[in-house]
């Protein structure tokens, strides 16, 4: 498995998706070896619950962004050629466009089959191609998908998606939903202490929003709409979760709003944080206007919050409008307010939501069942 | 480096020159203390000159991305963990 984001080096939902997945794949017997970059304070190899997880440095960088990911891809090459003089791989599974040169590069060497995941792609995160470098990383997805043997995607709507924009055939492409592990969200936490310690005190609401601080995430349109939900619920707090370039845009954003008092922008937190936040919280918002998949929806949802999530790409497959969450449009504060009042409002409706929702999480969103619906995908990689 | 991602959201946000800077940083290797450069050297990387530059790295600096080690008689910088954070939520 190629990825350039492993525990602990965790961006977005890769990293979780692969250390998930390549657990649950070592845990029914196969043989898995992760080939990643490093991070401060890792070791350069190690194993996590019989998976093998080779980090790698990139001696050499440069400035440019396309530049240093040739340069990474490189080292990861090299990686790659020490760990396949002792381990003979039937299939390479490469995550997103990354680490694509290194993974086309070992196919065509070891003359195995690739599979490839595609978790976003560069013309839904950036919503368009505007710039030089977007219309290559564009390039590089769809030759990308045109090297690997069978392409995954998380969603149907992604799958939509590929199919059209790279020109892909229909059945190459095997849609396996992301998962999460339900255990580790089932934490028992002191809500009051959680709450206190973010500045929500006795009686008071606490609005929650997780994700990267970017536009794709539609936070913005979140914090837009704390002035609407402020108005019935003035003793509501709002908790914003997350790191990413876009945030000092978002505290002017909030800054306007005239409720910066009641915002709190908590940066990165660890993951025990983001569950002891999210068992603690009324209501978790997921604004987003570009989502392939949403696993903070699932997230949420294994944690037993209520959760308002905007009817885009994969949250609009993972949640059920009035039954397991609340669907509202995306990019549009009024619905975003709308849809927190229906939980706040009703204490009752949001509890039946969250036991539906947790109901559903068992059913359908395992590691195990995705290992097995990915080992299927590598059968048919391998001609099986 | 990669333009701005956002460039599709036309009421969006631009990236800071600053955090341009960072994404520099990180991807000349920065990473870690014993991979610090000094101004001159990261002048001769990113091509901005000394003043802009010491305005971002003090930026920077002050947001707790990036820290600097006095070696040899001159300030070395590189960054830290939350600052290789925020570089990878960029390019997410």
């Amino acid at each position: 498995m190629l990825s350039w984001e492993f525990p602990p080096r965790v961006v977005g939902g890769i990293a979780r998706h692969c250390e998930g997945l390549a657990k649950a794949l070592a845990h029914d017997d196969h043989d898995v070896h992760v080939v990643t970059l490093d991070f401060p304070g890792s070791p350069g190899y190690e194993e996590m619950e019989g998976v093998k997880v080779y980090r790698t440095a990139t001696e050499l960088g440069h400035p440019n962004f396309l530049t240093w990911v040739l340069l990474f891809n490189h080292f990861l090459e090299k990686r790659m050629a020490d760990v396949s003089r002792q381990v003979e791989f039937d299939v390479l599974h490469v995550h997103d466009w990354l680490t694509a040169f290194a993974g086309v590069s070992f196919k065509h060497y070891l003359k195995k089959p690739m599979v490839l995941t595609v978790h976003s792609t560069e013309i839904g995160r950036a919503q368009g191609l505007h710039s030089a470098d977007s219309f290559s990383i564009d390039g590089i997805e769809w030759w990308a998908a045109y090297e690997a043997s069978r392409v995954v995607v998380t969603s149907h709507s992604m799958k939509r998606e590929i199919c059209d924009h790279f020109h892909l055939p229909w059945d190459k492409v095997d849609v396996i939903p992301n998962a999460i592990d339900v255990e580790k969200y089932n934490a028992s936490v002191d809500r009051g202490a959680v709450r206190a310690r973010y500045g929500v005190g006795w009686g008071e609401k606490m609005v929650l929003c997780v994700g990267r601080l970017v536009p794709q995430k539609g936070v913005e349109y979140f914090i837009r709409a704390i002035p609407i939900i402020a108005k019935r619920y003035p003793e509501a707090k709002f908790i914003i979760v997350g790191e990413g370039w876009s945030r000092g845009y978002l505290e002017d954003i909030a800054q306007s709003t005239g409720h910066r008092w009641k915002i709190l922008f908590t940066g990165f937190v660890s993951d025990a944080e983001v569950i002891a936040l999210m068992t603690s919280a009324d209501v978790l918002v997921v604004p987003s206007v570009y989502e392939p998949f949403g696993i903070v929806a699932l997230e949420g949802m294994a944690t037993g919050v209520p959760v308002v999530a905007s009817h885009v790409g994969g949250l609009a497959e993972v949640i059920e409008h009035d039954r397991t969450g609340i669907f509202v449009y995306s990019r549009n504060p009024e619905s975003i307010a709308w849809g927190v009042d229906r939980i706040l409002s009703n204490y009752d409706h949001a509890k039946w939501l969250t036991q539906n929702a947790r109901e559903k999480l068992h059913k359908t969103y395992s590691w195990e069942a995705v290992a097995m619906r990915t080992v299927e995908v590598y059968k048919k990689a391998v001609g099986e | 480096m990669r333009e701005d991602p956002s460039s599709g959201f036309s009421s969006g946000p631009e990236m800071p020159d600053e955090l341009r800077l960072l994404c520099m940083l990180h991807n000349i290797g920065a990473t870690e203390s014993g991979r610090s450069l000094t101004l001159q050297q990261i002048s001769e990387w990113t091509r901005m000159d000394a003043p802009a530059l010491q305005f971002h790295l003090q930026k920077l600096i002050e947001l707790g991305y990036v820290q600097f080690v006095q070696a040899e008689g001159t300030n070395k910088y590189h960054l830290t963990l939350d600052g290789i954070r925020k570089v990878l939520s960029i390019y997410s």
